[in-house]
């Protein structure tokens, strides 16, 4: 418990830290820290939802031919902005890890989306679903480093939760995908 | 075949006209008064409990009468370290909103390590690993007796965390008994027992009918989470010595089960309802065959056929029209031959061999040809040191035809350091053959769209899905077509415990330690369907333990008054976990705070669904001259894991927790006169409940029975 209260501590700390920092007008770009929730359509098929870390919102599917979003979801796939599945430079690394102990982000070693059907996130890899609540839990310590669209940038990320938006009906017509990430806006591959 | 029903009516007839009152009622054992019975199960041996060289529970039938209980899991229940566990996910009809069944947790073992006999013969028809034990009328039981710790050495698969046998009455004496039962939740009984003993020849009758109007335990779910059921069940029991030293056992069972489905669906735009019937029937026949040969040795031929059926439908309430069907049977036919020598030592010998053919033809399984066993068996016990040591040796070879021969051993010791004092040590091995479901299921969810495949089926059925476009595109499927399937589950169990008893209480406590390896368990294949969802098969996953301590206690605390305890410490964990947790491998993500942190040793709870703690406390009040007793019973169940929601798949958060809780029945009983008595009682009287941790617990509930027995021990001629 000790542990889990030091490192809330030390995240709130990080967050005000950052938060203060953006706020100043200094020359070198700090990384920004931030927990979003995205919403994802409850279907398999469909256009994908896109994401910008830079901008640090979606992304209109208009705009899915160009290098404005980083990763896209859609239902439980993800792809990432390179190759077979858009026009970027985009990489992800997927380890096994503390969100706030990886301090870099590797210079190499990125995966990219090679073909429709070889995907460099596997589908399933990063959840487990319970079939008695048909719950998506994202699996605890699966992070996501990502090199960004523009091939320059850097973003670490982790899926906190994947929840149902409310609904009347027969079938969920929602998901809710709240997850954390690091982006670095300036050069350099530090997250700190 | 006439003559013999006109015997049988004869005999029946001429019970009930001719055995009025005259005959001298036997009082009842108090309840430990009886504290020695003859146990077959541990060893298959008849033997004094006592004397037995492993732990033991006995049930008895004044126990179960005492206790006023109509359902074996509830009875069970009451008994040290055993808990009635909910099985979510089994094969139900789609939709179907309530677990399917509960079983038997033994040792912290799950419900499919738990062998279940009836009169030492092995019961099929498990849906998940469950058998549900509905399907044994308990006002027919003899003698339960529940023996911890593997005994494969016996009884060949399944038998890893024990033996549960349920032993039926055997016609030893005269005698009538009727019972009309009443309950709350519209529940209400009947049974008849009639017993014949002649001198060649013996029969016994029982007829059982058990309805109930079910429960609803969760509002918020259309439907009621317990349907209306009812039982009815029969049993025939006839033993012919046609000449000396020959003696043949005939038994017939039937247990038919019919339960009125309804509940709510998703149609397309609004809920529907779908209504239909389960029907369950459950049939056993045996056949035995016992010869007393010349010298001390004894030859036992026996033949056992278990044919069990499970259908159910339901329809569209509006038009009638066929929503969902699932339709399973299986049968199972045994035959053996064992051999019997009591040696003039005082040890006995024992030799079995047999063979056996097991089927499945369901929907949602994969066909398949009937499957034989062979199996042969030695066991050995030996008395020494001047009767104060039992030595138990014995082993047993299972041969099915999918799989490699198995070696199941098994030594078990007693010692009788002092008088009153008795210590047992027991080591044993045990094994699971993959269940038909771990091979042959082949199940979609038509709701939410994931697949489950049997090892054996998966090959074919994933080459069906990528021809058919029903597989994610580009999905390798190339290890799954040669895949080397499923082994055997095997596991270790060892068990020491010490036992004073004097006249007025006993005393035993003991420590286990079971390990089960290659735990067959689910995974999920590295790519989904088309529909993003995923399929899921058996592999066998890695070693599990659960370790204990055992300490059971009864005294007597005055002329009326006696006390029962037990208690059970558990820990049971997965030994993959460990060694994650150890290699830093595994995290945990707070569920509020969402900071996700290394796993630790202290964090991880165990497997799911065990209680650290559980006991029971029984207070006893009777005065047989009066014809009275009152019969309190209180059981605890400590906290236990439910489900993972924080991203590890192990149980580690309080919120993921189930709380423990409290279960209290009291039953009462007065003898009106000498044949008929009243009993009363209140089931679950703390009227515990909830929908999802305890749905086989209806809430607070009164019983009133009227009990009527006519017992002799005169054989009549």
């Amino acid at each position: 418990m000790k542990t889990i209260s030091t490192l809330t501590s030390l995240s709130i700390l990080s967050c005000l830290f950052f938060l203060s920092c953006t706020k100043e007008p200094i020359s070198v770009p700090q990384p920004v820290t931030r927990v979003q929730v995205l919403s994802v359509p409850f279907s398999t098929r469909g256009a994908y939802t896109f994401f910008s870390f830079k901008d640090s919102t979606s992304v209109t599917p208009l705009d899915s031919n160009s290098t404005k979003w980083d990763f896209a979801i859609r239902f439980t796939r993800i792809i990432v902005n390179s190759q077979a599945s858009g026009p970027g430079n985009a990489g992800v690394i997927m380890q096994d890890g503390i969100f706030n102990s990886i301090l870099t982000a590797p210079a190499t070693g990125y995966s990219h989306d090679t073909t429709s059907t070889s995907l460099a996130i596997k589908d399933g890899s990063w959840y487990d679903y319970n079939p008695r609540t048909h719950a998506f839990i994202p699996k605890a310590g699966k992070i996501f480093i990502f090199r960004t669209a523009n091939g320059t940038n850097y973003a670490k990320m982790q899926f906190l939760g994947v929840d149902y938006a409310p609904f009347t009906g027969p079938v969920p017509s929602t998901l809710l995908y709240k997850f954390e990430y690091t982006y670095q806006p300036g050069a350099g591959n530090s997250f700190q | 075949m006439n003559g013999f029903v006109r015997k049988l009516l004869l005999i029946v007839s001429t019970f009930i006209f001719l055995k009025a009152g005259a005959q001298k009622l036997v009082v009842a054992d108090t309840i430990f008064g009886s504290g020695d019975p003859l146990v077959v199960t541990a060893t298959r041996l008849a033997g004094k409990s006592s004397r037995a060289p492993l732990p033991i529970t006995v049930i008895t039938a004044q126990e179960i009468r005492k206790t006023g209980l109509l359902r074996l899991q509830d009875i069970l229940q009451e008994q040290t370290g055993v808990a009635i566990i909910n099985a979510p996910l089994g094969n139900a009809l789609n939709g179907y909103p309530n677990p399917f069944g509960q079983g038997i947790q033994l040792m912290g073992l799950d419900p499919a390590y738990t062998l279940i006999l009836l009169d030492g013969e092995p019961l099929v028809g498990r849906n998940a690993g469950i058998l549900n034990t509905g399907r044994i009328a308990t006002g027919d039981i003899q003698q339960v007796e529940i023996v911890k710790g593997p005994a494969s050495s016996l009884y060949g698969s399944e038998a890893m965390a024990g033996v549960i046998n349920i032993l039926t009455q055997k016609p030893d004496n005269n005698s009538l008994n009727a019972q009309l039962f009443t309950g709350s939740q519209a529940t209400r009984s009947g049974s008849l027992s009639v017993t014949q003993k002649n001198t060649k020849s013996s029969l016994h009758l029982f007829a059982h009918q058990y309805s109930s109007g079910g429960y609803d335990l969760d509002p918020q779910t259309w439907g009621k989470t317990q349907d209306p059921f009812r039982i009815l069940s029969g049993n025939v029991k006839w033993i012919y010595e046609p000449r000396p030293r020959h003696q043949i056992t005939l038994s017939v069972r039937l247990n038919n089960n019919v339960q009125n489905n309804r509940y709510q669906v998703q149609s397309i735009s609004q809920p529907e309802i779908v209504s239909g019937q389960t029907k369950d029937n459950d049939f056993t026949a045996f056949l035995q065959w016992r010869y007393q040969l010349a010298g001390r040795g004894r030859l036992t031929f026996r033949s056992f056929l278990n044919a069990y059926s499970n259908a159910s439908f339901v329809q569209w309430e509006k038009t009638g029209a066929l929503f969902d069907a699932i339709d399973f049977r299986q049968q199972m036919l045994k035959q053996e031959l064992e051999y019997q020598l009591p040696r003039k030592s005082g040890g006995q010998l024992l030799a079995l061999a047999g063979w056996s053919t097991d089927q499945v033809i369901a929907t949602r399984y994969a066909n398949q040809p009937p499957l034989s066993s062979f199996f042969a068996s030695l066991q050995e016990e030996w008395k020494l040191m001047k009767n104060k040591l039992t030595l138990h040796v014995g082993g047993r070879i299972d041969k099915r035809e999918d799989f490699a021969a198995r070696l199941s051993p098994r030594m078990a010791v007693a010692w009788y350091p002092a008088d009153r004092w008795k210590i047992t040590a027991s080591i044993g091995g045990g094994f699971k053959a993959p269940d038909f479901r771990h091979m042959y299921l082949n199940f979609s969810n038509s709701q939410i769209g994931y697949s489950l495949v049997g090892a054996a089926a998966l090959g074919n059925e994933l080459l069906r899905m990528q021809q058919l476009g029903l597989l994610q595109a580009g999905a390798d499927i190339t290890p799954y077509q040669a895949a080397a399937g499923l082994r055997p589950e095997y596991g270790t169990g060892l068990h020491v415990s010490a036992r004073y008893a004097n006249s007025a209480s006993s005393l035993r406590a003991g420590v286990f330690y079971n390990r089960i390896n290659g735990q067959i368990d689910l995974f999920s294949l590295p790519f989904t369907r088309n529909n993003g969802l995923p399929i899921y098969s058996y592999y066998n996953a890695g070693n599990i333990f659960s370790r204990g301590i055992e300490i059971e206690g009864q005294v007597r605390l005055s002329k009326y008054f006696s006390l029962q305890v037990g208690y059970q410490f558990l820990e049971a964990k997965d030994l993959q976990v460990l060694r994650a947790i150890d290699a830093k491998s595994l995290y945990r993500r707070d569920p509020v705070t969402y900071v996700t942190t290394l796993l630790t040793r202290n964090q991880y709870v165990g497997l799911p669904n065990r209680s650290k703690h559980m006991g029971q406390i029984k207070w006893m009040f009777e005065q047989p001259a009066a014809g009275r007793f009152a019969y309190l019973r209180v059981m605890y169940r400590s906290a236990f894991g439910w489900m993972d929601i924080n991203g590890n798949r192990v149980i580690d958060d309080p919120r993921e927790m189930a709380e423990g809780f409290f279960m209290a029945n009291l039953s009462v009983s007065q003898r009106i006169n000498s044949h008929f008595s009243l009993q009363g009682g209140i089931e679950n009287i703390l009227n515990y409940t909830h929908p999802q941790y305890a749905p086989h617990l209806p809430g607070r509930q009164w019983t009133l029975s009227v009990i009527f027995q006519v017992k002799s021990n005169q054989p009549s001629n």
